[in-house]
């Protein structure tokens, strides 16, 4: 038994070293490569050089010197990061320098690559162009707002759809992705691990992939958008309902299992009580947010107002533009507030 | 042949911590047996093996003449169906009324899909009622259990052990969160069970007047060991610092 935990504290130990060696390899081959790929460039007033053999090598290098200073000092980003010792007095110094260097690097070498320009900002043109679209979407064109109006209802039942789809899915599979309701057995363990590598993965991309996925197979329109809002609904659905059911007393699962009622029975009976008003709180919110994601899903041909807006947008009618943008707004702003009321009667 | 027969019971945690260390004693019909001890002396999980809440690592529960320490499953939940339990902190479903909450007593022969729409038979609601009655509490039937105070939600949790029709009821620390006056009231009606029902009950105490004045025979842990079995009149001063150390004047007192 102690032998059995001393070699797992072992093999823990060593995994942190050798993450916390990974990142510091990426961090300095970062930080080096924005220096000699960006900064120098760009201070030299030159062109980046071609991304050859000699730039490698000194990225490479740069990585390895950094990864090194963790390795034999104790000092790194990496250990600090994966929770390892980093020793008092010189060290910490040490990892305090490289701390400021990757961010110095990160800002000066992100402001480069972001092309950010006060001058273009704040130039005579510039701010000609901004008056015209701002000029234009202030006085908007109310001529088209009954097919607005149309689009929203669409971008709405679109987003609603989408929850009430996703709702019962959701339920389903957030008992198998809790811990605690799956921790009693191997197999539970398995399929608990599983499901929640799944679930990251759909929740990783983004709705508005999804949404041009559907619109190639089901063709452009809202139930594209539907179905792409359905699949990121279930994802982040069931990992709040789950984390919510993680999150319950344990006493009375106790309580309902010492009755000798069964497994759905504890489900239904202990666990399912403590998780309602959450579970419906989450799930407003979820449609108030679908409200929104519909609307940026319609760019890529979910249909509703998304589609209108590049449409107009496409046509440079920016009076057009304006009334769609107002509409949102409003739509957007009405919802936050009514859902944020309702989850507060919930509580 | 004693009712309950426990023959050196080990519980080891997944996290190596060895909670109950070779226990053994027998438990007749119609006792009322009171479990003495420290805080993580394991009385909790000595009680959870005896209702298989958790599988001992060692040793055998034999119950009724069936060896039950390693059942699962049906035979699993039909043991634990003979054995009401109650709880410290009562363990009663929120928002749920005082009625249903005794009704789930009866959860372990009820069909699924019948109790999850509420379908209980009329002659478990008067069941329910009836283990409402014996406890005094029958008048909030259709009140939130979460509304009652703790003495009644006490009450409510041993009307819903009581649904169960129990052969043996289990209480672990049932007053600890209780003032003194409630804590007699469940105390008396544990009592009551016990002597009028004929129905065993093995519970956990803290304090040793409640023990003196309930139990017909104290078993006492420490450190997952049985120091003490018999009769709580012979549980001298000695042996009261045997099983509590040096602090105990302070829990006589209290
Ligand atoms: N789930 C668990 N995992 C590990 N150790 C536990 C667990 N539950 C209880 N223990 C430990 O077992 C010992 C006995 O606990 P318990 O049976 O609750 O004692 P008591 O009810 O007498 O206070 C304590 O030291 C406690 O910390
Ligand atoms: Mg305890």
């Amino acid at each position: 038994m102690v032998k059995m935990r001393w070699k797992w504290r072992f093999v823990n130990v060593l995994m942190k070293r050798m993450m916390s060696i990974v990142i510091d390899l990426l961090l300095g081959a970062t930080v080096v490569a924005l220096i000699e790929r960006v900064i120098v460039p760009s201070l030299m007033d030159v062109k980046p050089w071609a991304f050859g053999p000699m730039s490698i090598g000194i990225i490479i290098s740069g990585a390895i010197l950094w990864a090194l200073i963790g390795v034999l000092r104790g000092a790194s980003l990496g250990r600090l990061y994966t929770g390892l010792d980093v020793p008092e007095g010189q060290a910490r110094t040490i990892v305090t320098h490289l701390g400021w260097i990757a961010l110095t690097a990160c800002i000066i070498g992100g402001w480069i690559i972001t092309d950010i320009s006060p001058i273009e900002f704040l130039s005579g043109e510039g701010l000609q162009g901004a008056g015209r679209i701002f000029g234009a979407l202030l006085t908007p064109e109310f001529d088209v707002i009954g097919e607005a109006l149309a689009a929203m209802v669409v971008t709405i039942f679109t987003a609603f759809m989408a929850t009430v789809v996703a709702v019962p899915l959701s339920f389903l599979l957030s008992f198998p992705a809790a811990r605690n309701v799956m921790a009693t057995s191997p197999l539970g363990k398995t399929i608990y691990m599983g499901l929640r590598i799944i679930l990251n993965i759909m929740r990783s991309m983004e709705p508005i992939i999804w949404a041009i996925i559907f619109s190639v197979w089901v063709g452009i329109g809202p139930f594209a958008g539907m179905l792409a809002l359905v699949i990121h609904t279930v994802a982040s659905l069931t990992k709040q309902y789950s984390e919510q059911i993680e999150d319950v007393n344990a006493g009375p699962i106790e309580a309902i299992s010492a009755t000798g009622a069964n497994r759905i029975q504890v489900l239904w009976f202990a666990i399912v009580p403590q998780c309602v008003i959450p579970f419906l709180s989450f799930t407003i919110y979820r449609w108030d947010i679908n409200v929104r994601m519909a609307t940026i899903i319609g760019f890529v041909g979910g249909g509703g107002i998304g589609t209108l807006l590049t449409q107009y947008q496409g046509l440079a009618r920016y009076h057009e533009v304006g009334t769609l943008v107002i509409l949102i707004t409003a739509v957007v702003w009405i919802l936050d507030v009514v859902s944020a009321r309702v989850r507060e009667a919930l509580r | 042949m004693p009712l309950l027969s426990v023959r050196n019971l080990t519980h080891t945690y997944p996290n190596g911590f060895q909670a109950l260390k070779g226990i053994s004693f027998d438990v007749e019909a119609g006792e009322f047996l009171v479990v003495i001890g420290l805080s993580g002396s394991g009385k909790s999980t000595l009680l959870r093996c005896l209702n298989r809440l958790i599988e001992p690592t060692g040793g055998t529960i034999t119950f009724d003449g069936k060896d039950v320490t390693h059942i699962a499953n049906d035979p699993l939940r039909k043991h634990r169906g003979q054995i009401g339990m109650i709880f410290q902190h009562f363990n009663l479903i929120p928002r749920h009324s005082v009625l249903n909450n005794v009704l789930y007593g009866a959860l372990g022969s009820t069909g699924t899909l019948t109790a999850m729409l509420g379908r209980f038979s009329e002659e478990l609601r008067t069941r329910a009622l009836e283990a409402l009655r014996v406890v005094g509490i029958a008048e909030k039937s259709g009140v939130r259990a979460d509304a009652l105070s703790g003495g009644q939600q006490q009450r409510v949790a041993i009307a819903r052990a009581l649904m169960q029709q129990p052969r043996m009821l289990l209480a672990d620390e049932p007053v600890a969160s209780l003032d003194p006056s409630t804590s007699h009231s469940v105390m008396t009606y544990l009592e009551r069970i016990n002597k009028d029902m004929g129905t065993t009950v093995i519970c956990n105490l803290h304090f040793l007047s409640l023990v003196r004045q309930y139990a017909t025979r104290v078993i006492a842990l420490k450190d997952g060991q049985l120091v003490f079995n018999g009769s709580p009149h012979d549980i001298t001063e000695e042996w009261f610092t045997t099983i509590y150390g040096e602090d105990a004047v302070e829990v006589e007192i209290r």
